[in-house]
């Protein structure tokens, strides 16, 4: 497919995150998203993973003099009804779990709650056939 | 056919640098962000190897600011909107992890 | 026409979660009948050697998942002939039958013939 056909058309991304809050790829992630919707295009899903599903811990404690991941996903998700989906496998085996899950295994800590749903990998691969654009965050 | 290739580690005592370049198409681009934007330190063996390579290179230009380096003429600063148009223009967007 | 998804998997089996979590993206796409492909690129082809004893660091044995995923529908395995030979690991005597070898531009044509990549 030429490129000249899909500039100036709305593109879907689907954009996976893999790294940590603290991680300077999941910034980068946050401003890439902000930057797709404003050139005009959708973002399909939001897929944590790996470490990614610590983006939606509302239990993280950011330093005041510090950016706060967690929540400028969580405001930038709502605020666009963006549908954010936590890896439910990854988030368990990292302690990141909603009510449901924290009833389940008897944990006192909730930490996923709105606007993020835990869901299985079906998700992402869901995203990823619907999407344009595959767009991977993590590492570094 | 073309890929958009994303790294963000620092090349040195990591390999992405390396395996990336080896399976490089013609068409595809690389982008430096992150850590990875110590590849541009001037006098390196990964700037020299970059600068021989001729790939489509571009580079975050938040990570050169940050780190005081500046853009080679055979590479290209972009900022988020450029970084969102470039991952258009490509088939596919391969994030080295 | 689904859309298909090449993962290039770079970790060594215990170096982490990357491994596992890379083929349990693989074997998800496989259950929900999708087309996968699966690299081992650097260090990803430590995943293939045979005689791993997982439990010697108590750690879940790969390789089992491995040999499952045919049963998922997942037959197109592939290896870099570069990251196997800078490993010194044979080719000849994987853990894994069935797995593609090779090279450089070929994996490069590989990743041109799959819709999305993830590199893990």
């Amino acid at each position: 497919m030429a490129a000249v056909l899909l500039i100036g058309s709305v593109m879907k991304f689907a954009i996976a995150l893999f790294s940590a809050a603290h991680a300077p790829s999941s910034r980068r992630a946050l401003l890439f998203a902000q930057a797709a919707l404003a050139s005009g295009h959708e973002i399909v899903r939001l897929f944590f993973y790996q470490d990614g599903v610590y983006n939606a811990a509302s239990s993280v404690v950011t330093p005041q003099d510090e950016q706060d991941l967690p929540q400028q996903w969580r405001a930038f998700v709502s605020d666009n009804r963006l549908d954010g989906v936590v890896c439910i496998a990854a988030a368990l085996r990292r302690g990141v779990l909603n009510d449901e899950e924290a009833q389940r295994y008897q944990r006192s800590a909730v930490s996923v709650e709105a606007p993020w749903a835990l869901s299985g990998l079906g998700q992402l691969h869901d995203a990823i056939q619907d999407a344009d654009r595959l767009i991977c965050f993590g590492g570094a | 056919m073309s890929t958009l290739h994303v790294l963000s580690h620092s090349p040195f005592g990591d390999n992405r640098l390396a395996s990336c370049l080896r399976l490089l198409g013609n068409q595809d681009a690389l982008l430096l962000c992150g850590d990875a934007t110590y590849a541009l330190q001037p006098g390196s063996p990964p700037f020299e190897v970059l600068q021989a390579a001729g790939v489509n290179l571009f580079v975050l230009a938040e990570d050169l600011q940050a780190r005081a380096l500046d853009t080679p003429d055979w590479a290209e600063a972009i900022n988020y909107s450029g970084f969102v148009e470039l991952s258009i223009e490509h088939d596919k967007v391969n994030t080295w992890l | 026409m689904a859309k298909s998804l090449l993962l290039i998997s770079r970790q060594a089996p215990w170096s982490g979660p990357g491994a596992r979590e890379a083929l349990d993206i693989v074997l998800a796409g496989g259950a929900f009948d999708l087309p996968i492909g699966l690299l081992f690129l650097d260090d990803g082809v430590f995943q293939l050697t045979s005689g791993q004893n997982a439990k010697a660091v108590q750690q879940k044995d790969l390789s089992a998942n491995l040999q499952a995923l045919p049963m998922f529908g997942v037959e197109d395995l592939f290896l870099c002939a570069a990251s196997a030979a800078e490993r010194g690991i044979a080719t000849d005597a994987l853990a894994l039958g069935e797995v593609k070898v090779l090279t450089a531009p070929d994996i490069a044509a590989l990743i041109d013939r799959y819709d999305q990549v993830i590199t893990l």
